[in-house]
């Protein structure tokens, strides 16, 4: 468990990885949804609106309800934002450059997913109001649900590695990236990737139709951070994507960390764009589709992948 | 600060972490609360698993629970009739028994601590521990924990059959349906 870059530096890699994310989805986000609505995007207005709303947040008055958790209210988002730092704390920039590599830095990256819906439902309990409520349990149903084959499609990442470290998993790419050796891969981590960062056609727990589900009640500072760690944790799946299917640093020309950024900058454009394109999906169906057949595609991409290498 | 002095700080945080959250468990009076409590116990225990060397079983403990507690709290919510839990509630019945209980538990399994001999080597190779355990669990033990596991498997896609829409009694729908008011006094 030696981190390469120092721990200092470590510190601000990740730090700068947190806000600059951000920032991106927010302004993909911006730009995509104009222009499918048919407007023609503005530079500036798209470039300036996450700071203008920002700011809107920030002076705004904050409101609570009757007999909350508070602790757990402040926590949530402040979890949530916390499990993103660590996803991308694990995402190599380059042989040398990253953060933290544990030798068991899949199982770390796992954790971090699974705590995201302790974060999502202390954020929908806390509030004691019943839209919050509502959008905790289908991030219970939805994420107990997608977990496992999204966990399942990266695992298949480690066989070619023979290591459950992130930075061998990039390494055994060398020749051939795992999107082309472990065809399924790719897919199924982008549709689950999108339930568990709850974006787009599967914001279930935040959707519009429970008035924004667990953060209904949220208002001022609170709602800002909600948002944005919501974000972070988009940019930490679309990261980890990169580095699992893609090849992380591997790429002709261009060094190590450049490919890593436009490849993950590639999977935010591919993950924002669903959330503008596709109609949302009902929590029933999706349970079903993961469990009939998700899950058995991901296992049969472990099995293949598994038999290949033998 | 150096990191063998940094580790026991960290031990002793997570240590101290788990019982003071594991106490909280039971004087808190909210049941969401409680298996939140419960989950910051068990990360702190899979934390000082980490620490002694077996990052795999830590890190696996740490997120089996995140799972699990979630489960928990989600099923207390539904039977217990409580809405979101958050109504103050006592979370333990039977207090001598359980207070007895409790202590006699735990000075049974803080014995084992002295009773047992511990290895010489406690700072085996980085990466050794989860090599090891991959051999143990494909080697020597194969057959005990593949028994265990399949059976584990049988069990769940046995229960996901039963509380499926589609079991073999039919919808599970059907069940729940409301009666049919029939105005003409017609039972039929």
């Amino acid at each position: 468990m030696s981190p390469h870059l120092s721990p200092e530096l470590a510190v601000l890699v990740v730090g700068i990885a947190l806000a600059v994310g951000v920032y991106v989805v927010a302004v993909l986000d911006q730009a995509i949804g104009e222009q499918v609505g048919g407007a023609r995007p503005r530079l500036q207005r798209v470039v300036l609106d996450p700071f203008r709303s920002s700011a809107l947040l920030l002076i705004q008055q904050r409101r609570t309800t009757e007999r909350t958790d508070a602790p757990g209210w402040l926590l949530a988002p402040a979890l949530l934002m916390a499990l993103a730092a660590l996803a991308l704390a694990l995402v190599p920039l380059g042989p040398t450059e990253v953060a933290a590599d544990p030798d068991t830095g899949f199982v770390i990256f796992a954790a971090a997913i699974a705590f995201v819906m302790i974060a999502v439902y202390l954020h929908g309990w806390s509030p004691n109001s019943v839209f919050p409520l509502h959008g905790a349990y289908r991030f219970g149903a939805q994420s107990l649900s997608s977990q496992m084959p999204f966990l399942l499609a990266m695992l298949a990442t480690t066989l070619p590695a023979e290591s459950l470290s992130i930075v061998d998993i990039v390494a055994a790419q060398e020749s051939v990236w795992n999107v082309i050796r472990q065809p399924l891969g790719l897919p199924l981590y982008l549709i689950v990737g999108v339930a568990v960062s709850f974006w787009g056609p599967l914001n279930l727990p935040d959707a519009a139709d429970l008035a924004g589900g667990t953060s209904a009640e949220d208002s001022g500072v609170a709602r800002l951070m909600w948002k944005a760690a919501r974000a972070a944790m988009l940019v930490a799946v679309a990261a980890m994507g990169a580095t699992g299917f893609l090849g992380g640093w591997w790429g002709p020309w261009l060094p190590g960390a450049a490919w890593v950024i436009l490849k993950t900058l590639a999977l935010l454009i591919l993950l924002v764009a669903a959330g503008h394109l596709l109609a949302r999906v009902r929590i029933e169906g999706f349970v079903v589709v993961c469990w009939a057949l998700l899950i058995p595609l991901a296992l049969l991409n472990i099995f293949v992948s598994g038999a290949v290498l033998l | 600060m150096n990191e063998p002095l940094l580790a026991e700080v960290l031990f002793g945080v997570f240590a101290l972490g788990s019982v003071l959250t594991g106490y909280r468990v039971f004087r808190t009076d909210s049941m969401v609360r409680a298996a939140f409590f419960l989950l910051a116990s068990f990360a702190a225990v899979g934390g000082m698993l980490v620490i002694l060397g077996a990052e795999f079983l830590g890190m696996v403990l740490i997120l089996m629970m995140a799972g699990e507690m979630l489960i928990m709290a989600v099923v207390m919510v539904m039977f217990m009739m409580n809405p979101a839990g958050l109504n103050p509630m006592w979370m333990v019945h039977q207090h001598r028994v359980a207070v007895a209980a409790g202590v006699i538990s735990f000075l049974a399994i803080a014995s084992l601590g002295f009773l047992v001999e511990f290895p010489e080597n406690l700072n085996p190779q980085p990466g050794m521990a989860t090599t090891e355990l991959g051999i143990e669990l494909l080697g020597d033990s194969m057959l005990v924990f593949q028994t265990a596991g399949v059976l584990l498997l049988s069990t769940m896609i046995g229960a996901v059959a039963i509380a499926s829409c589609r079991g073999r009694y039919g919808d599970a729908e059907e069940g729940a349906e409301e009666p049919v008011l029939e105005l003409d006094g017609d039972a039929s």
